[in-house]
């Protein structure tokens, strides 16, 4: 039986990395007896294997609690667990969608960082109440009065009242769920009206195909029900409805401002989008429900199958992973040097980084991918302006009027101490200044405008590095600007590998094809025949390596019981060479492809 | 027709380079590991037909005459030898005296293998020989005086690395019938392996190795590191380059019948508790048997024939292996004439990389 509306809350926990939001979503799991302590796994909510090693969240999981409140009352609270990186700001919008007020957690000892701030903002936009939290009060370091003083004056929201807790401990779970029911209004929605209900996930699941997310916004859902979805118009009946608990549970509707789960026996994931409306077939709505954002693709690059009998097994690995992510994009390309596989596009590297593993662990698939890079704006001298998302279908240099590239503003967040460490960084990177903020005696505030392409080679790493992992990073796109651009490319043997060329600015392009000839160098084993390796813009060649000819390589004595331990000794060399890509009459390793990430900075401590 | 092994551990100082089982010992090679030879001869299970007895090491010579016979008599009571069978024994020169020579003919040896290395003394020291330059010599003489069939084994890039070419001509002027001569390999496990450093380039190592087959004139190579006039070729290794069976006795020997490879006890002790026993043993499917075959054969000057091949495996070697083999011929590392398909020069040079091409295509 569906819930009152009254006594729904629909709430997230936003936070930066790492401030314990998984751990108190499990606390809220075991107060409200969710999950029976002894199945309590730690972190319950994150339910893939890469996220719990890696401790991050990847996707949102919506859990309906049932909670007797102090007052006595009876309440559904859905708590919808939001991801906490900043290449997955997406998702993070869509779960803010779904509801009507956000825990802000903030770790007690390291006080508002970048995501803090970034994610606090969005949900300021969405007008949502917010309810800071201060967390892990039990460390020694911690300090309250400090993140107080903080979220008043860098976020601007009132923390007097702010809830004190320790996911760890378990204090503050039962204050928290209070605040929620007091300061958290009940959705809107009219049960009556027509059908409309936002999909703000999706998973697929072998056994039950799709199963979808949705947040009801108006009217009520039961099982064989003709639903449209519409953007598309693609109708489906419903063969199942029901809530997290968090274990799926059937029910036998939902109605306006529940959260729950619709299984409609949809075998693919390409007609459900993510941020669609879902609707009454026979009485579709007049507006579909708004405020989505498309996720949009910021980082790019290229995987192929190591094996290119494995380009369709690719394929259908791809299809399946973006049932449960719509936020990668791919399409298929050929490469010249890696033959048939994929161009796709990220919300950032770390999501890059997830996508690969996956589909190298979870479809056991042997890639070779091509150092990331950003989409530039260019515009050719008769006018025509296009997207290059490849830096090898850039068009030759006497066509192009000019380049530009995607600009980001960045909010750092770092020790006082390591400013100007940060500010050098930034420098470097061709960082345009605005402003230094002080948040306290000890931290600071930096925000700076930057191309991405500069942020997306290794921009985060070094940053951790130069400020002995306490600087944080948000950053939001602010459009394209004109760059001094050129492609540089790598030829092998004098034909140019496609895979190889990149976009750099036109003052670094020598040092850069210098070091990664040199790079490359080291990267291409010595083969039969000398390989050459030449870093050129246009015609121009800047530099030339060699990597001399493989002369001699054989085994001196074959007797009786050398004969095996030869074969299983080259059988064991094949398997080395599986990740090598035949180019031309080269034979380059995998490694060689992310060479350019390998490039350190002029002057800078590679 | 399989060719027969027998391994006797035993020397008299320990060369820091040899990966072989060893066993240093100052008197005769013990009776309890003869009599341990005889029972693992007489239990061997396979082939009967051989054409070839090795006595390998450590150092053969270390085996007294009468020993000798009575291993040799355990190996013809159980196997048929060929008429001409060749019987090698391989010898340190220091060991040599006309006596030893003749009482080994007598016993029906007819192949000498001598250890010689080098005739420099710089390059003997360092390989931590226990003879010189002149007992080297001196054996030769002896040995080449007695046997139509012998054999010179060589070790280069050795330091001093110039005295190579005078080696080689000397062992040119001995007019040995058959030469091996190997690249110094810093076997992991030996004292050489710490010194791995000291190996020489690639450069030079190819250097000495194209010096041999030019400075010696008088025999042509064969195989990757042997040489021989034609006629004297080792029986007993083409055993193994053509990857056809055999026997192997005495401690860490290997077997290869009926399919399967296999290894005796490498410690002493434990083969004298259980001669014949195995610690390891392989059973090779007939496709990793057909890529070992192809492999081996292309250590060979004389590359395998496809009439052989068919006839071996009744299959075709083009079915199997063409578009590898074919690959291999444009990179210039093999050639073929239609029949026979061998190595080149620079498949000799390359010779692993043969090798990778053909377990790629069948694994």
């Amino acid at each position: 039986m569906a819930a009152p509306i009254e006594k729904i809350r629909n709430f997230c926990i936003i936070a930066h990395v790492d401030h314990g939001k998984s751990t108190l979503a499990d606390r809220f799991l075991e107060v409200t007896k969710a999950v029976e302590e002894r199945k309590m796994k730690e972190q319950a909510l994150d339910t893939m294997d890469i996220e719990r090693e890696r401790g991050i969240t990847i996707k949102s999981v919506a859990v309906r609690l049932n909670y007797t409140a102090q007052n006595g009352e009876q309440y559904v609270l859905n708590l919808i667990d939001t991801p906490g990186h900043v290449d997955f700001s997406y998702e993070v919008s869509r779960s803010l969608a779904a509801c009507e007020g956000a825990l802000l957690l903030v770790d007690a000892a390291q006080g508002v960082e970048a995501q803090t701030l970034a994610n606090a903002y969005k949900a300021i936009e969405q007008n949502l109440e917010i309810i800071p939290v201060i967390n892990k009060i039990d460390l020694p370091s911690a300090d309250v009065d400090s993140c107080r003083r903080q979220i008043e004056d860098v976020i601007g929201l009132d923390a007097s009242e702010a809830v004190l807790a320790s996911g760890k401990e378990g204090t503050g779970a039962i204050e928290a769920l209070e605040a929620v029911i007091q300061k958290v209004p009940a959705p809107n929605g009219d049960r009556n009206a027509t059908l409309r209900a936002l999909i703000f996930d999706a998973k697929y699941d072998a056994y039950r195909g799709v199963v979808i997310y949705i947040r009801m916004m108006d009217g009520r859902i039961t099982p064989g029900m003709k639903v449209m979805m519409m953007s598309s118009g693609i109708k489906y009946e419903v063969v199942e409805l029901g809530f997290f608990r968090p274990e799926i549970t059937p029910a036998e509707s939902l109605e306006a401002g529940e959260t729950g789960y619709l299984i409609c026996n949809i075998k693919t994931l390409q007609n459900t989008k993510i941020g669609d409306t879902v609707t009454d077939a026979l009485n579709p709505a007049k507006e579909a429900l708004s405020g989505y954002k498309e996720p949009q693709s910021v980082v790019f690059c290229g995987m192929y199958p190591a094996v290119a009998n494995d380009f369709e097994e690719l394929r259908g690995a791809l299809e399946k992973l973006q049932l449960n992510d719509a936020s990668f994009k791919y399409a298929a390309d050929m490469s010249d040097a890696l033959g048939f596989g994929f161009r796709l596009g990220f919300l950032g590297l770390l999501h890059m980084e997830i996508i690969q593993e996956r589909l190298e662990r979870e479809f056991n698939l042997t890639l070779v991918t091509t150092v990331p890079n950003v989409a530039y704006r260019v515009t050719k001298n008769d006018g025509t302006v296009l997207t290059i998302e490849n830096a090898s279908k850039m068009p030759i240099p006497n066509d192009i009027q000019t380049i530009e590239e995607p600009y980001i503003e960045a909010e750092i967040i770092t020790p006082t101490e390591y400013l100007s460490a940060v500010i050098d960084l930034c420098k470097k990177k061709r960082g345009i200044h605005v402003k230094v903020d002080y948040l306290d005696a000890r931290r600071c505030l930096a925000i700076y405008q930057m191309p991405l392409s500069e942020i997306v080679l290794d921009f985060y790493d070094k940053l951790k590095s130069y400020t002995r992992g306490y600087g944080s990073l948000e950053y939001q796109i602010i459009g394209f600007r004109p760059g001094n651009l050129v492609k540089l490319d790598i030829l092998l043997n004098g034909d140019p590998v496609d895979a190889l060329s990149s976009i750099v600015h036109r003052d670094r392009a020598e040092w850069v094809g210098k070091q990664l000839a040199s790079k490359l160098r080291k990267l291409i084993p010595r083969q039969q025949y000398e390989v050459a390796i030449q870093a050129a813009i246009g015609s121009r060649i800047l530099v030339r390596e060699t990597v001399s000819a493989l002369r001699k390589n054989v085994t001196a004595k074959c007797y009786g019981g050398d004969i095996t331990r030869k074969r299983k000794l080259l059988e064991k060399q094949k398997e080395g060479k599986k990740r090598m890509k035949q180019v031309g009459s080269v034979e380059v390793p995998q490694e060689a492809f992310m060479a350019l990430l390998r490039v350190g900075d002029e002057g800078g401590e590679n | 027709m399989i060719g027969v092994y027998i391994h006797i551990p035993y020397c008299r100082t320990i060369c820091p380079y040899c990966d072989f089982v060893k066993r240093p010992t100052k008197g005769a090679v013990p009776p309890e590991f003869i009599r341990a030879l005889q029972t693992e001869i007489a239990a061997f299970d396979g082939p009967r037909d051989a054409d070839t007895v090795f006595f390998g090491g450590g150092t053969p010579s270390l085996i007294a005459p009468g020993d000798l016979e009575t291993v040799l008599n355990a190996v013809r009571n159980h196997f048929a030898l060929t008429p001409d069978c060749e019987l090698t024994l391989e010898a340190n020169p220091d060991d040599i005296t006309e006596d030893l020579v003749r009482a080994w003919i007598d016993l029906g040896v007819n192949r000498v293998s001598l250890g010689v290395q080098s005739f420099n003394e710089d390059a003997l020291r360092y390989l931590g020989r226990r003879h010189d330059a002149n007992g080297a010599r001196r054996a030769c003489e002896i040995v080449g005086s007695h046997f139509a069939n012998w054999n010179i084994d060589l070790i280069f890039g050795v330091p001093p690395y110039d005295a190579w070419s005078a080696t080689l001509e000397e062992t040119a002027r001995m007019n040995s019938p058959h030469v091996s001569a190997y690249g110094l390999t810093y076997e992991a496990g030996t004292p050489f392996g710490k010194r791995a450093e000291e190996a020489i380039d690639e450069d030079l190592y190819l250097e000495q190795y194209a010096a041999t087959q030019a400075l010696l004139h008088h025999v042509a190579r064969y195989e990757v590191s042997n040489y021989a006039k034609p006629g004297h070729e080792s029986v007993h290794n083409l055993h193994y380059w053509r990857n056809e069976e055999y026997a192997g006795f005495g401690p860490g020997a290997y077997a290869f019948v009926n399919g399967v490879r296999a290894r005796n006890h490498v410690k002493l002790e434990d083969y004298l508790q259980a001669p014949g026993e195995k610690c390891e043993a392989l059973t090779l499917s007939d496709e990793e048997i057909r890529v070992e075959t192809v492999i081996q054969h292309l250590r060979l000057r004389e590359g395998i024939a496809r009439d052989d091949y068919a006839q071996r495996f009744d299959r075709s070697l083009q079915g199997d292996f063409g578009g590898a083999l074919s690959a291999l011929a444009t990179r210039g590392l093999l050639h073929d004439d239609g029949e026979t398909i061998y190595p080149t020069n620079r498949g000799f040079d390359l010779n692993n990389e043969i090798g990778l091409a053909l377990v790629t295509v069948s694994v």
